[in-house]
């Protein structure tokens, strides 16, 4: 068995995913009990034992953050759950507050129990109107316990309203300050100057989860699962020609293979039946040739040694058929779409990286692709215009997965 | 003047009557015109920027950089994720079939990935989510919003 169910609920689990009976269910009531009666330095410092990385793509330590906006200056911080989940092939965060909106949401509220926030925002894309419905009750059951309102922590849910960028943590601010969603230029990094130019707290939906199931059992039930490196079990979203598409959890280290292959996760690859590749972290991620997914497991070292990394968790699988010149050349038009155009770099590279992919340059001007992703990895100023050539020259890397029609 | 107002700036204005007039709270704003009027047209965000004292361009600016804002028309928006997962399960028939059968009260978008890729392809209609969606469902749809 890989399959673990510890953040998302057990195939047995009876209750309502929004009632009262779920936080019991769950022992997220005596989370919050027990959280929320401690020194906001006994929380951080259990958070920083439990090893938690944020979830949201950058697996920055979880404990780091929260001392540090515990420790910056100011009367006034927020906490932020980033709920965008607007990257390609991600659907994890969805499927995690569709299944047990009331983990996340404890883990916000311990958030700012720990960092001194009073208010509080869940940032969720637009295009998620019913589970934003299901944050909202769940949202309203916490108030009913009293651990939201005027006595504890104000949540307030923002819809986004269809930009990509905006899930980058400064362009989510200016989105709920009213403001273009852009990112800024980081330093001042959001735990001194986040929203309103506050100490700010903001992790990923599944980063938050994992909080709120710590507190509920306690360091050494946390820790029985992962690796060395990487602490617990990651929720991956498989999808595309595979038997059993969907979002599992499964222990940091589980053979990657294994995700694709056992009968309770992927069932195999679907379509012609053979691997073509993976596209492993969403637009910006990796692809990996059927040879390395063999030989890797889903943890932060043994992907790194190949220049891959698990991104949101997206494991987008294509069997042999499919021209992976078709998927870069989607991926391009998708960042030269979402490419907020504040700095040269991105906004001119993105596009001409769609040029190139649209005249099939892809395998002739590769020393041209090489140096300009390079020039926009290192002069962008966000994420997106820095990784946006990352797939692409992934796909340089492999000749093997040149297609040959 | 209040009797200077047009009557469109008055139904704005009564739409955002409980909202706090500070700028925080302006994408709100936007989605409640939004939802009232399926589109966001230069007097409507004239009508969001008088009341919520917030100049006209910037408001403009703001509007004018999230694709959901996007509906000239004001029709009821239609979403065909065509991205790569939803591609791969015949995304562009579903397309096809939205287009062919559209009439005056819908518009088809083509969007990037809707994150319901485990239910590929997927439409979502603006309030839910057509999951592993079929030619027929999708005609279906549009038939029902057209008679609605
Ligand atoms: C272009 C771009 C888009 C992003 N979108 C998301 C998103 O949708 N959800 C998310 O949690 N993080 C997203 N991030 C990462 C956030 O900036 C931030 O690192 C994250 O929310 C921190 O939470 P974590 O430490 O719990 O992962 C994005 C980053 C970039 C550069
Ligand atoms: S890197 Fe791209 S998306 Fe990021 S700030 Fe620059 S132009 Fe905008």
């Amino acid at each position: 068995m890989n399959e673990v169910r510890r953040l998302l609920p057990g195939k047995q689990t009876s209750s309502s995913p929004i009632s009262k009976e779920r936080l019991v269910e769950r022992g997220f009531d005596r989370a919050l009990d027990y959280a929320l009666a401690l020194e906001p330095e006994e929380i951080i410092s259990t958070v920083t034992k439990s090893g938690i990385k944020g979830r949201g793509g950058a697996a920055f330590p979880t404990g780091v953050k929260w001392s540090s906006v515990s420790k910056a200056e100011g009367s006034v911080k927020y906490v932020v759950m980033n709920a965008d989940e607007s990257e390609l092939g991600t659907f994890k965060d969805r499927v995690l507050l569709e299944e047990d909106p009331l983990g996340a949401l404890v883990g916000l509220v311990i958030g700012a129990h720990a960092v001194g926030a009073k208010k509080a925002y869940c940032y969720i894309r637009g295009e998620y109107r019913e589970v934003e419905q299901t944050l909202a009750r769940a949202i309203e059951t916490l108030r009913h316990g009293g651990w939201v309102g005027p006595h504890g922590v104000e949540i307030e849910i923002r819809r986004g309203a269809g930009a990509y960028i905006a899930g980058e943590e400064t362009a989510l601010f200016n989105s709920i300050e009213g403001k273009r969603p852009e990112p800024r230029v980081k330093p001042p990094f959001p735990t001194t100057k986040g929203l309103w130019a506050s100490p700010t707290l903001i992790q990923n939906v599944e980063t938050l989860a994992n909080v709120a199931i710590l507190f509920a059992h306690d360091l050494h039930w946390f820790t029985a699962y992962g690796t060395q490196d990487t602490v617990g079990t990651k929720l991956v979203g498989l999808s595309g020609h595979i038997r059993r598409p969907g979002v599992y959890e499964v222990p940091f280290g589980t053979p990657m293979q294994e995700i694709l292959d056992a009968p309770e996760l992927g069932g195999t690859v679907s379509g012609s039946g053979r691997l073509g590749a993976v596209l492993l972290g969403g637009a910006a991620g990796t692809f990996l040739t059927p040879q390395e997914v063999k030989n890797t497991v889903l943890d932060y070292p043994s992907l790194g040694a190949i220049g891959a990394s698990i991104g949101s968790g997206a494991i987008m699988v294509f069997d042999d058929t499919v021209n992976l010149e078709w998927v870069v050349t989607k991926l391009a038009r998708f960042f030269a779409e979402e490419s907020c155009g504040q700095c040269v770099p991105c906004r001119i590279g993105t596009k001409r990286i769609l040029e190139m992919m649209e005249t099939g340059e892809l395998w002739t001007r590769t020393s041209d692709l090489r140096a300009l992703g390079q020039a926009m990895k290192d002069a962008s100023i966000c994420g997106l215009g820095q990784t946006a050539p990352v797939a692409l020259l992934s796909i340089l890397e492999r000749p093997e997965l040149r297609h040959h029609a | 003047m209040d009797v200077q107002k047009s009557a469109m700036e008055t139904t704005v204005a009564a739409r955002l009557n409980d909202l706090v007039r500070e700028r925080g709270q302006l994408l709100p704003a936007l989605w409640r015109v939004m939802e009232e009027y399926r589109q966001l047209s230069p007097e409507l965000l004239e009508a969001v920027s008088l009341f919520m004292d917030i100049p006209y361009a910037e408001v403009y600016g703001v509007a004018s950089f999230y694709a959901l804002f996007e509906n000239a028309s004001g029709n009821t928006p239609m979403y065909v994720c065509t991205d790569v997962m939803c591609a791969l399960q015949g995304a562009e028939s579903l397309k096809e079939a939205a287009k062919a059968n559209l009439g005056t009260k819908v518009t088809v978008h083509e969007s990037a990935c809707l994150g319901q890729c485990d239910y590929a392809p997927a439409v979502w209609s603006g309030s839910h989510v057509l999951r592993r969606a079929t030619a027929d469902d999708v005609t279906a749809a549009v038939e029902a919003i057209t008679h609605e």
